[in-house]
């Protein structure tokens, strides 16, 4: 599993961060998201899929 | 199904600012979900409102065609465009009533200022303020939450985040509680005014006081000394910030923490359960933000015509988007009458969609965790007089509560 922020729809909700502090942060510059690892490990995947699903904007993208 | 018929369809009888909406507000939006989701209200003038998830985030999203601008024609006195139905005051929030490009400059100019980091920093001092008004009621055992603790703190909060004296806070509380739930056309509005135009006034003075002085660590300072697009921010600016942040942060946080206190009274077990498990905080704020929806609903401009569910939308149209119906859609969150404390995922959106989204929301959150931990820590047995507290008459802007006295029993204070 892999996954990114698609930059153009991300606002900075920071629920992707509160389901998985562990693989997205939140820029010091502007509250937006971006992705600590490329390849997600097995114990965040189901972490990584409430992300996706907690996004209102449906910035969390897995691929 | 309707088909696309040009006009306005769906009529329904909307009105935010009224005192039958302050309680019918979920009933009608629940019909209108299922019903009609986009209708059309002949009241201020007419307007749309949308109240399924989708097209709400949609709209938001699209602000290219959904319009914040506010002009103000100072000949006519007439406001046109902006967020609010009906309009507001002459001046122009800054950045909540622009458009792009401005909105990106006004933005990023003040982004850094509300980003996650700098509002954990701001911690300790609200915790600061929260232990001191508590101190001030501990040993009485009495109090209302209103005016002695959740309208103080995220007001004195803030206050400091701009750089006004700490002080005046008393002054600066009430005027932005009261500017928000009296009714337009009551007596006292015209004095909340006035007193909400004296907080504007300490702005305007307190900017000019800091072009004198070396940079400081805060807002009005920041504005003083800092250049926006390569040209210096001018005091029209820096008093359009001003109203956004003080009259888009601090009642929200006050009305937000008040309902809370209210729902844990009235559901002990959810107390014993958030006491027992702190661990709970981070989803029961989501939650709690979700189902009270402080800011209850906003407004946009239609430059374009738009096709939207089975509505066109026209040029010069004017659309209400109540986020409180958009968290209450079942399509979105099951059960979502009910407060569940744990619910995650919960892509609510309290603090809005699209590129507007709340910028104050980290502060926000710590202002809340700070006040609701140490009341719970120090007056867990508190008990709300629910006879004794009042609504605010109108709720379509923000939800709130005037007053609330509780009693609880007494402790020891904190400072010496
Ligand atoms: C529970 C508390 C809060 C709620 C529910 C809330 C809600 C919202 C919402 C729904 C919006 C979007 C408005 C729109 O789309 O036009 C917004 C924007 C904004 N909020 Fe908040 N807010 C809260 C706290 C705060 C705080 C504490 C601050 C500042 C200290 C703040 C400052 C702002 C600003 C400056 C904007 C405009 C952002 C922009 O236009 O880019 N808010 N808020
Ligand atoms: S939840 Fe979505 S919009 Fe919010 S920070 Fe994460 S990716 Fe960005």
């Amino acid at each position: 599993m892999r996954v990114r922020i698609k930059a153009e729809r991300c606002v900075g909700h920071a629920m992707c961060y509160l389901a998985a502090p562990e693989i997205f942060v939140l820029s010091d510059e502007d509250g937006r998201a971006s992705v600590t690892v490329d390849v997600v490990p097995e114990e965040f995947q189901e972490a990584v899929r409430q992300a996706a699903r907690s996004c209102p904007e449906e910035a969390v993208d897995i691929y | 199904m309707q088909s696309k018929l040009s006009g306005k369809q769906c009529p329904i009888d909307h009105d935010h600012e009224s005192r039958a909406y302050a309680s019918s507000w979920p009933d009608q939006y629940r019909e209108m979900r299922s019903e009609c989701p986009i209708a059309w209200s002949k009241n201020h003038g007419g307007y749309w409102v949308a109240s399924r998830y989708r097209d709400i985030v949609a709209i938001a999203q699209a602000s290219d065609v959904f319009r914040s601008n506010k002009t103000y024609d100072a000949e006519n006195d007439v406001v046109k465009g902006g967020v609010l139905i009906p309009p507001g005051t002459s001046v122009r929030g800054l950045p909540i009533e622009t458009d792009r490009p401005e909105w990106d400059s006004y933005r990023s100019f003040i982004n850094r200022k509300f980003a996650p980091k700098a509002s954990e920093v701001r911690r300790e001092r609200v915790r600061h303020f929260t232990t001191e008004m508590i101190d001030r009621v501990i040993e009485t055992g009495k109090l209302d939450f209103v005016h002695d603790l959740t309208g103080p703190v995220p007001a004195m909060a803030t206050m400091e985040l701009m750089g006004l004296p700490l002080e005046e806070w008393r002054e600066h509380a009430d005027a932005m509680h009261e500017i928000v739930f009296l009714p337009k056309e009551s007596e006292e509005f015209g004095k909340a005014l006035e007193r909400f135009n004296w907080v504007y006034q300490r702005c305007a003075e307190e900017f000019r006081r800091y072009r004198e002085l070396p940079e400081e660590d805060n807002l009005l300072s920041y504005f003083a000394h800092g250049q926006i697009d390569g040209r210096p921010v001018t005091e029209e600016e820096a008093l359009g910030y001003a109203l956004n942040i003080l009259a888009g942060g601090v009642d929200t946080t006050t009305s937000l923490t008040t309902h809370t206190l209210v729902y844990l009274y009235e559901n002990p077990e959810e107390r014993e359960r958030l006491i027992a498990e702190p661990e709970l905080l981070p989803t029961a704020r989501e939650e709690l933000v979700r189902y009270f929806s402080p800011m209850h609903g906003i407004a946009r401009n239609v430059v374009e015509d738009f096709d939207i569910g089975d509505v066109k939308m026209e040029a010069g149209d004017r659309v209400f988007l109540p986020w409180s119906s958009g968290n209450r859609d079942p399509e979105i969150f099951d059960e979502p009458e009910k407060i569940d404390l744990a619910r995650f995922p919960n892509r609510h959106i309290a603090f809005g969609a699209g590129m507007h989204r709340c910028i104050g929301s980290f502060m926000a959150r710590v202002m809340f965790e700070e006040m609701l931990t140490q009341i719970l820590e120090r007056m867990p047995d508190y008990k709300v007089d629910v006879s004794a507290a009042e609504r605010y008459p109108s709720v379509g802007t923000i939800n709130g509560w005037i007053n609330m006295p509780a009693t609880f029993t007494p402790g020891k204070k904190r400072l010496v």
